[in-house]
């Protein structure tokens, strides 16, 4: 089943075009939204909350439209929304109670859901403690709580690690991995921390210019470009890189003897040394690097907009 | 070891309807507004008046007890529409100072630290969180001024000797529509204020001055250009001549200065709509985090 669905979804604010005509379908259980500042990832949010209304087009949260049935996705969606928000004079069980009665729970079961929450994120301890007194990460971690508390089936995260230090970074990661791992939550995180959404998704959307820069499968991503090779090399490299390419690779030369090459599959890491000692030269050092979301990003940066095919998708 | 499951589970359970997201609204807005020790003591001092104006009304229907406390002096205390006047008006004003406390508190928390965003990413519209605030206000006010009202005109028909209740039925009518006018009013005054300003006391403030300032102002333009409408923009007076209307009690401003019945009305009904207009613009423009 698709999560999100986007069917040439162009959104105006104040008379600009922030969101141009995206379409794509994901249906990742953990979806990276990217893109550089004013890509338009929190106008993309705000938009599948039914908070800004598509000026052509449509989009889809769990097969239902942003127009037709607002309160139902804000039923079925926890939102965790990027900047300070909270009631700062309410104690955090409180907070969360009254969001989860608000998603519509009884009181009691709102109660009750709330305590779960508030271990589950690791606030339970300062769970009667006024907002207003927690340090920044409880403040992100009281934000988490509250969008797990009605148990939604889609949580949409905006900068979820935004503002922490080293080691909350890594309690909020590995919280998310267990909702993730957990599997009855689907997620949208937006970040602008390659780290975070690679540690996190298995599937990325980046935008650029409030275009789809790339929409993939982050694995598959990865597994399409396995046989890219980097290698440090000493004698004659030019005859070396013409065996190579009669080979089948596609291969590139750089100063100081580096070698950097994609090969087919039918070709073996083996078969380089075979090569090499045939055209008297070593392979000193070699390197077998698999695409990091990076590269992934940085591609889809270079690439137009309108020029799709150049990204993988 | 904590009886809480430190897993997440899923929530399997039945949820509550649409409509009754207003209610969630409305009861945490008045548990915030009485949780304040400030707001009981206001309570407790609006009761006094009500206390004063019933002890009247039991002198008043009680010959002997009038005898011995006010030596059969009467005069004083006839039960009549300008006495529950004096009832309406004084709880009145003391609702606008109940409204400048308790609006600020309703509105302001949610406010100053950027709820709006994450409550209304839940299933409660920007209107339904508005008229839970509203409701919530408005049940506040009730408790100090058409309440007490009535129970007092309850308690003047229990105890008058003569039949009473049925020539002033009007009384009774007057006294719930004249304080429903003046507390809807001043609740969607008091949002619509707090949603403008960010501290409460400077809402508290920004509340007093939007009904005493333009009443300065409207009597500075009554006196330089003679004309008497200059006084639409003096909300006690207009208020207190609707309530006169209404119960049918005399008028304390006859002749040129009385404000016909369709230009009162049309007064409130445009600041209802301003105030409606600045709730809708400021809770609009902070329902999103602007990034």
């Amino acid at each position: 089943m698709s999560v999100i669905e986007l069917d040439r979804l162009e959104v105006r604010l104040g008379g600009r075009t922030v969101l141009d005509g995206l379409s794509g379908e994901l249906r990742g259980m953990a979806i990276g939204l990217l893109g550089p500042n004013g890509a338009g990832k929190s106008t993309l949010i705000n938009t599948l909350l039914g908070f800004h209304e598509p000026a052509r087009g449509e989009a889809r949260v769990l097969g239902l439209d942003t127009r037709r049935h607002r309160a139902r996705i804000r039923q079925s969606v926890g939102y965790m929304p990027e900047n300070d928000s909270f009631i700062g004079n309410m104690s955090g069980v409180r907070f969360v109670r009254y969001m989860a009665e608000l998603a519509g729970l009884p009181a009691g079961e709102a109660l009750e859901r709330a305590h779960e929450a508030l271990f589950f994120v690791g606030l339970g301890e300062v769970r009667y403690r006024n907002i207003s007194t927690y340090s920044l990460g409880m403040k992100q971690l009281i934000k988490l709580a509250q969008a797990l508390a009605h148990g939604p089936r889609l949580l949409i995260l905006d900068e979820p690690t935004n503002g922490l230090d080293p080691m909350a970074r890594r309690r909020m990661l590995a919280t998310l991995q267990e909702i993730r791992k957990e599997g009855s939550i689907r997620m949208l995180i937006s970040s602008h921390l390659l780290r975070d959404i690679d540690e996190t998704c298995d599937e990325v959307l980046i935008l650029k210019d409030g275009r789809v820069a790339a929409l993939c499968n982050i694995e598959e991503e990865r597994q399409s470009h396995r046989n890219f090779i980097e290698m440090e090399t000493t004698g004659d490299r030019d005859r070396f890189c013409e065996a190579l390419r009669g080979l089948g690779c596609e291969c590139a030369c750089f100063a100081g003897g580096h070698v950097k090459l994609v090969m087919p599959d039918r070709i073996e890491p083996r078969d380089l040394y075979v090569v090499a000692s045939e055209n008297g030269t070593q392979i000193r050092r070699i390197h077998r690097r698999r695409d990091s979301l990076e590269d992934i990003f940085l591609r889809a940066m270079d690439a137009e907009p309108e020029r799709r095919e150049l990204v993988s998708l | 070891m904590s009886v809480y499951k430190h897993a997440y589970r899923a929530y399997a359970g039945t949820l509550t309807p649409l409509w009754a997201r207003v209610g969630v609204v409305v009861r945490y807005g008045l548990a915030e507004a009485w949780s304040s020790r400030i707001t009981v003591g206001l309570f407790t001092l609006s009761m006094l008046p009500v206390i004063v104006y019933l002890i009247g009304i039991y002198l008043a229907n009680n010959p002997v007890a009038r005898m011995i406390i006010m030596h059969g002096k009467s005069a004083l205390f006839t039960i009549d529409a300008a006495y529950f006047l004096k009832v309406l008006a004084t709880q009145s004003w003391i609702a606008l100072v109940m409204t400048a406390w308790v609006a600020p508190r309703l509105v302001c928390f949610d406010l100053a630290d950027n709820a709006l965003p994450i409550l209304l990413s839940h299933p409660v519209s920007r209107l339904g969180y508005v008229l839970g605030k509203f409701i919530a206000l408005f049940w506040c006010l009730s408790l100090i001024t058409w309440i007490p009202c009535l129970l007092l005109f309850a308690y003047q028909c229990y105890a008058s000797t003569a039949p009473w209740m049925g020539a002033n039925l009007q009384v009774a009518f007057g006294l719930l529509a004249g304080a429903v006018f003046w507390i809807a009013l001043l609740s969607i005054l008091g949002l619509a204020l707090s949603s403008w300003v960010k501290w409460r006391v400077v809402a508290t403030g920004i509340i007093f001055a939007a009904v005493f300032v333009p009443a300065g102002v409207g009597g500075i333009v009554s006196a330089i250009l003679r004309t008497k409408w200059g006084l639409l923009l003096n909300l006690p007076v207009m208020m207190t001549q609707l309530w006169q209307r209404l119960l049918g009690a005399p008028e304390f401003m006859r002749g040129e200065n009385s404000l016909p019945d369709a230009a009162i009305a049309m007064v409130l009904v445009l600041m209802c709509l301003v105030c409606v207009a600045i709730l809708n613009a400021r809770i609009r423009a902070r329902e999103v985090v602007r990034g």
